[in-house]
């Protein structure tokens, strides 16, 4: 058998062990976030933490978390790490994502000599702090999200460290419900032992060997793939809009720096960790580039530590994305996705054949509770998806799990919600009209209305992208931004001041939750888009017929689209679009972590914006850049500061598009 | 009028058409294997038949399997559909719960599949049940004539009717499928709570439009089959094995389309069942192996495993199915050269134009088969059954292009083509884990039942893998699907959603129910012709513990069980399957199941032995085992009669299967006819 051989067995194998990890989790797991919403990874790691096998399966959002970690383990335990050992581990300042991901590690020994790690990470339901659930919008600091786990050996040669696990169990809810996580977990080890010693005894050092050359394959791989791109620094920003405490938004701030075959995020002017939610660990960040980059340049070839040894990030400690004692950081996957979408734009002017629109942000937590009528009390948690972004040559999908997530539901049955909860759902529908345009238009997101039966009734609401809203690339509109609201008697009502961040809003008999998830962003011009896929859009109802003629240019008579009519809309819309040239500013306008553009008033009258509205300027590559506009008295020129230049690639005098980014492109009967 | 003796299956493949003929007077199986007829499966059959050469008079029952469906959802060719359904809820069917449900991850240009049917065709109408059943909006005033002429003026040629907790009450929903059908003419009509009436909308809303989609294909092409048949003066009836294992009329299937995706593999568990029963065997995992997959199932206590939530391509499919897990591993399947450099075999096959490289039909790609051949397991020297004769040189050629690609450490042609078989035989062991260790089975307390064209070549290679200790090879290996399909009953599976904790619920409304079910049942299979002493009903429950999601099926005896015994039960199983119970935890029943078998006379099988003692050995010839070549001997099955034992390495050739029996086995003929072969491992 030669090595090739040789080593495709290995990976086969390895990928098997990881597939039968997972199995066991699910087979014996008792929690439904487990078993049927899989929010757990498995992954296989070599002595010194690197990753070696991950399932395909998994969420991204644990993969790059997972070596993080166990590094922090091998860093602190060293040569003290032995045959029967246990780790535990879910500090999110040191490699973890929030407090309910536990990181379980099992040392694995080859003939006495430490060869890998098995790594188990669970979503536990209950890890203690001051709600059911250890997550809320409302806290203020990481104690009040349960129980810290720096890394710890919690069994020391087979021998359990019981009042340290009494310790850990004592404060958390639902005692034996996290009993079963555990030994979910541990007997998962277990297998993954058994599994790994059979294929020892098969391959011998060989095993090991193979290991190393996989790795090195999927690095020399990666490496080939970003030594095809020009070097350079592409830049681009991003805002969390608000933490839920405070009104003004968090700015994530990137240099993607592609040098030869190697790739360097600087994260550098990030804003400060806050005392809301919308905080994470430092593991986060390598999570967002690493999935992002390999999706641009290497989306086919197998992860693992291959996969992020080409990449490296810098984050200041302290800032929102890589928070230190005592930021909470329940929020991990509103500031992981927003990384993503900033991350995302960078690489789009990096692989501009892959450049995509924009998604929904963050996770779109609502949980509904109140009581039944029995008296007992409920909770109704879902996270709805919105719709995809377009790229060159495809739409977007409508309101799906997008490439960078796992692919567990969003939202559950309607029967079974009916059947369990005091609730109905009026309505779960696609969110027509809210996508966004483009020679490929954006997926469409969902509307989702849930009545509230029950006496009383509270909502939350942690979501991102209620105001800005995703954005489009190489011209294309921006998607339609989530939006959840509370229809009473007839009337839609705002249940927070700040959109997106909803805290226990009071809810009565008969109001109705109305969930409507962001439009994927669009991809070149619409006004270039095929008129038979507009017809085809109008005929299945997707948009409106004032829809394709005034986003679209394409007049649709009938059944039919009217050419010659389609063709003078089009000249006609085409004329009206509002181009400007750029003038540098010799100052970095700011308003805090928000960018301005100096805008003369009579393009704000033009673009129908007044003073801190927020508008965008696009070039028609790659994404927008956005700002709040400042207005000025004269001239003609948009005045913008010399980074601004630098994000966008344009020149003084150079002349762009400007629009105002409103959170709903607009809709027509 | 002249005896009916003969009772023929024909399972219809993607490359052959398989028939087995079995004459009940003699007990003697005739084999036939013709080309299939993409496009006119019905013409293979009968090219097959004609083949066969038998009175036609003298056919007793014909029974059928077909990809026909499966194809249909494939290549988007099944009937212009619309649906009608609860106001709110068009695009049930496009959201599902969101997820993509066919890979996707890391993919920027993932395009999820779109619904069958389209958004313009799935109309809302104003009706509503509630969950506990009380009907909000009765649907008595909804005028359905305006839909049914929107259809009609769209060309839709099948109708699906979903409402909203129709699973509950589905008063509304069948009052709207009575009104459709009265009006909609010859286009079928069909109601997601008659085709599945489980809880779970998107799952029922989902198989609902698939029926509907396939009703007039499957039907279509039965109606042809079956007319054509007639025409040949055929008289007997047409049965069409369906995805549950048992089979279908053609009334049955016409109105059931979404039961028969899995027609053709069912046969080959069927045939195991029968095979394994002859042989003594118990447990068992099928291996059926042939051009382009590999189809896997385990069978326990002679029982292939039921599986009530299935999908097929991007779409859930709630019907029972056996639990049969494919991968793409197949005879065809074409070794390649990964961006990273390593070596790749599948799930690209080069199916059978071109075939294989050694076919010398213009493929130059190294195949399975190619590596079989390479490694001295195929004959060069002789032409196979079909008439082919197979090329060593184009099969090198094909393993020397593929070294080149693979550069620096890539070995000979013989060391590359072992090492593609070894990737392969990995992937197929793994399926077999799949379908044991994921379930919670182990492996090696289970025999390996090699079938199909390909099955016989590997089946040792994947036991080796796996530690297996037993292989069983039956007669006839290449027409077992076939053998399963003319030995299987009727069956009928009937589920009504009802339960709640048991605490909660009355035994005798649980007894009332299942009566009711058992009666309708006795209806239907008196109705398919069979006395009521060929009636044969199980049934069992869907049970989990409250809060969970995820249900185990429980058997159960609804007129005699209490609910102290189905809880105990179901605490056994649940430690059983995952390794734990919750004993103090309540449990709640959520559907109670029947299924009903209309038993049919199965015939004594015999498969003609040789006397012993004839030479068997066609040849020797020089095949490569582990890591280098040994002289082995070439047999001839026909001649090797039962109670013989032989030691392998070996390789051994009969018509529609060669097995290759690795050095360590013995190979026992049992009286059966199947081989049974047996080795140990070390460990």
């Amino acid at each position: 058998m030669t090595d090739l051989v040789q080593l495709e067995l290995i990976r086969e194998s390895l990928i098997a062990v990881v597939n039968e990890m997972r199995a066991n989790i699910i087979h014996s797991s008792y929690a439904p976030i487990i078993y049927e919403g899989h929010d757990f990874s498995c992954a296989l790691m070599s002595a010194d933490g690197r990753q070696v096998a991950q399932g395909l399966a998994d969420h991204p959002i644990h993969i790059f978390a997972v070596p993080y970690s166990t590094q922090q383990v091998v860093a602190k335990f060293k040569d003290d790490i032995n045959e029967g050992d246990l780790f535990l581990h879910n500090d999110p300042y040191t490699g973890g994502t929030h407090l309910n991901d536990v990181l379980m590690l099992q040392p694995i020994f080859f003939d006495g000599e430490l060869g890998m790690f098995a790594a188990m990470r669970c979503h536990w339901n209950d890890v203690g702090g001051m709600t059911p659930g250890s997550l809320s919008g409302r806290v203020n600091e990481i104690i009040q999200e349960g129980i810290r786990i720096e890394p710890t050996k919690i069994c020391d040669r087979g021998v359990v460290n019981e009042p340290f696990m009494n310790l850990l169990f004592n404060n958390m809810r639902a005692r034996s419900e996290r009993l079963g996580d555990y030994n979910a977990m541990v007997g998962t080890g277990r297998k993954a032992e058994e599994h790994l010693q059979r294929l020892f005894k098969r391959f011998g050092g060989g095993l090991l060997g193979g290991i190393e050359e996989l790795i090195a394959r999927s690095e020399r791989q990666l490496r080939a793939k970003i030594s095809e791109r020009p070097d350079g620094d592409y830049f681009a920003e991003g805002y969390i809009e608000s933490d839920g405490t405070n009104p003004d938004p968090l700015v994530v701030k990137l240099k993607l720096t592609v040098k030869g075959d190697e790739i360097i995020a600087d994260f550098a002017g990030t804003s400060a960790q806050t005392n809301g939610p919308t905080n994470c660990g430092p593991a986060m960040a390598l999570n967002a580039v690493g999935t992002i980059v390999k999706s641009f340049l290497d989306a086919k070839t197998p992860i693992n530590q291959g996969s992020f040894n080409p990449i490296t990030v810098i984050s200041e400690p302290g800032t929102f994305i890589n928070a230190r004692n005592d930021a909470p950081c329940g929020g991990m996957a509103e500031c992981k996705f927003l990384i993503d979408s900033v991350v995302a734009s960078a690489m789009g002017k990096v692989a501009p054949e892959m450049t995509v629109g924009d998604l929904k942000g963050g996770a779109n937590h609502i949980i509904i509770s109140g009581s039944d009528p029995r008296g007992s009390n409920y909770i109704h948690y879902e996270w709805p998806a919105g719709g995809t972004g377009a790229s060159d040559g495809t739409d977007g999908s409508n309101a799906v799990r997008s490439y960078n997530e796992g692919d567990f539901n969003s939202i559950q049955s309607v029967e079974m919600v009916e059947a369990q909860f005091p609730l109905r759902i009026e309505r779960c529908e696609i969110r027509e009209s809210a996508c966004g345009d483009g020679e490929f238009r954006g997926g469409f997101g969902l509307r989702r209305d849930v009545k509230i039966l029950g006496r009383t009734g509270a909502l939350s609401v942690l979501s991102e992208k209620n105001v800005i809203p995703p954005y489009g690339v190489e011209g294309g509109s921006n998607g339609a931004a989530n939006s959840f609201t509370v229809i009473r008697d007839g009337e839609i009502t705002q249940p927070s001041p700040v959109p997106g961040k909803v805290s226990g809003f009071p809810l009565k008999t008969g109001d109705v939750v109305r969930e409507e998830t962001a439009g994927g962003g669009g991809y070149g011009d619409p006004l270039k888009r095929d008129p038979e896929l507009v017809r085809t859009d109008v005929a299945e109802g997707y948009l409106s017929v004032g829809e394709a003629a005034h986003r679209y240019g394409v007049m649709i008579d009938g059944d039919k689209v009217d050419t010659a009519a389609t063709e003078a809309k089009r000249a006609a819309l085409s004329k009206s679009k509002i181009s400007v040239a750029v003038e540098l500013s010799n100052e970095e306008m700011t308003d805090g972590p928000r960018r301005q553009f100096l805008v003369p008033k009579s393009l704000a009258t033009s673009l129908n914006v007044g003073d801190g509205d927020l508008i965008e300027i696009f070039t028609g590559r790659g994404s927008p850049l956005r700002a709040w506009a400042r207005l000025g008295d004269g001239g003609e020129n948009i005045v913008i500061s010399a980074t601004s230049l630098d994000i966008l690639g344009v020149a003084p005098g150079d002349h762009v598009g400007v629009r105002a980014a409103r959170p709903h492109p607009e809709t027509f009967a | 009028m002249q005896e009916q003796k003969y009772i023929v299956g024909i399972d219809v493949g993607g490359t052959f058409t398989d028939l087995l003929c079995l004459n009940t007077e003699t007990q003697e199986l005739l084999s036939e294997k013709v080309p299939s007829i993409p496009g006119s499966q019905w013409k293979g059959v009968l090219g097959a038949l004609e083949q066969l050469g038998i009175d036609y008079a003298e056919i007793r029952a014909f029974v059928h399997g077909t990809t026909i469906a499966t194809n249909a959802l494939l290549e988007r060719k099944g009937a212009k559909t619309g649906l009608v359904t609860t106001d709110g809820f068009r695009d049930t069917l496009e959201i599902g719960r969101t997820r993509r449900l066919i890979g996707g991850l890391f993919d920027i240009k993932f395009v999820r599949p779109k619904p069958l049917v389209s958004r313009d065709l799935r109309i809302e109408v104003d009706e509503r049940v509630a969950a506990d059943g009380t009907v909000l909006q009765s649907v008595d005033d909804v005028d359905f004539a305006p839909i049914v002429q929107q259809f009609k003026d769209k060309g839709v040629e099948a109708i699906a009717v979903a409402f909203m907790n129709a699973y509950r009450n589905s008063e509304n929903e069948a009052k709207a499928l009575e009104k459709i059908q009265a009006l909609a003419g010859d286009v079928p009509v069909c109601a997601s709570t008659t085709v599945v009436p489980e809880k779970g909308e998107f799952e029922r809303f989902s198989t609902c439009v698939l029926n509907a989609y396939l009703t007039p294909v499957v039907t279509t092409y039965l109606e042809t089959l079956a007319a054509e048949l007639e025409g040949q003066g055929i008289a007997a009836p047409v049965s069409v094995m369906g995805s549950n294992g048992g089979v279908m009329t053609l009334d049955q299937a016409a109105k059931f389309a979404a039961g028969t995706f899995l027609s053709g593999p069912v046969g080959g568990a069927g045939g195991a069942v029968r095979i394994c029963e002859m042989a003594g065997v118990d447990d068992c995992i099928t291996f059926d192996m042939g051009g382009t997959s590999t189809d896997v199932a385990l069978i326990h206590q002679l029982t292939p495993r039921i599986s009530h939530s299935n999908q097929i391509d991007a779409y859930p499919l709630q019907v029972p199915q056996l639990d049969i897990h494919t991968i793409g591993a197949g005879g065809g399947s074409i070794a390649w050269v990964q961006p990273d450099g390593t070596l790749e075999v599948g799930p690209q096959s080069a199916g059978a134009m071109p075939g294989p490289a050694c076919y010398q039909r213009g493929g130059t790609e190294p195949t399975i088969s190619d590596a079989n051949l390479m490694l001295g397991r195929l004959p060069t020297d002789r032409t196979l059954a079909g008439g082919l004769q197979l090329s060593k040189d184009l099969s090198e050629k094909a393993f020397l292009g593929l070294a080149e690609r693979l550069g620096e450490g890539a070995g000979s042609p013989v060391q590359l083509a072992d090492g593609v078989l070894r990737i392969a035989v990995s992937k197929m062991a793994g399926a077999v884990r799949e379908v044991s260790v994921h379930r919670g089975f182990d492996p090696r307390d289970f025999a390996l039942l090699g079938f199909g064209g390909a099955g016989p070549m590997h089946v040792f290679l994947v036991a080796e893998e796996l530690s297996i200790p037993q292989v069983i090879v039956p007669r006839f290996p290449g027409h077992l699907s076939a053998l399963g399909q003319l030995l299987a009953d009727l069956r009928h599976d009937f589920v009504v959603a009802w339960g709640g904790p048991l605490n909660e619920i009355d035994i005798t409304e649980l007894r009332s129910k299942a009566g009711d079910m058992q009666a309708e049942a006795t209806a239907r299979l008196l109705d398919d012709g069979f006395a009521t002493d060929r009636h044969a009903h199980t049934f069992s429950v869907d049970m989990r513990y409250v809060g969970q999601s995820f249900t185990l099926s429980i058997p159960c005896d609804p007129q005699n069980s209490s609910w102290d015994d189905l809880r105990e039960a179901f605490h056994d199983r649940h430690e059983q399957t995952f390794g734990r119970a919750d004993r103090h935890s309540e449990v709640e029943l959520v559907n109670i199941r029947l299924f009903s078998l209309g038993l049919i006379d199965k015939p004594a099988l015999k498969f003609a032995s040789p006397e012993g003692g004839a030479d068997p050995v066609i040849e020797r010839r020089q095949v490569w085992f582990g890591d280098d070549w040994t002289d082995c001997p070439i047999i001839d099955r026909t001649k090797m009669a039962a109670g013989e034992s032989f030691q392998g390495p070996m390789i051994i050739e009969e018509a529609g299967g060669t097995s290759v029996v690795p050095p360590g086995w013995t190979i026992n003929v049992h009286a059966s006819g199947s081989l049974d072969c047996r080795r140990s491992y070390d460990d």
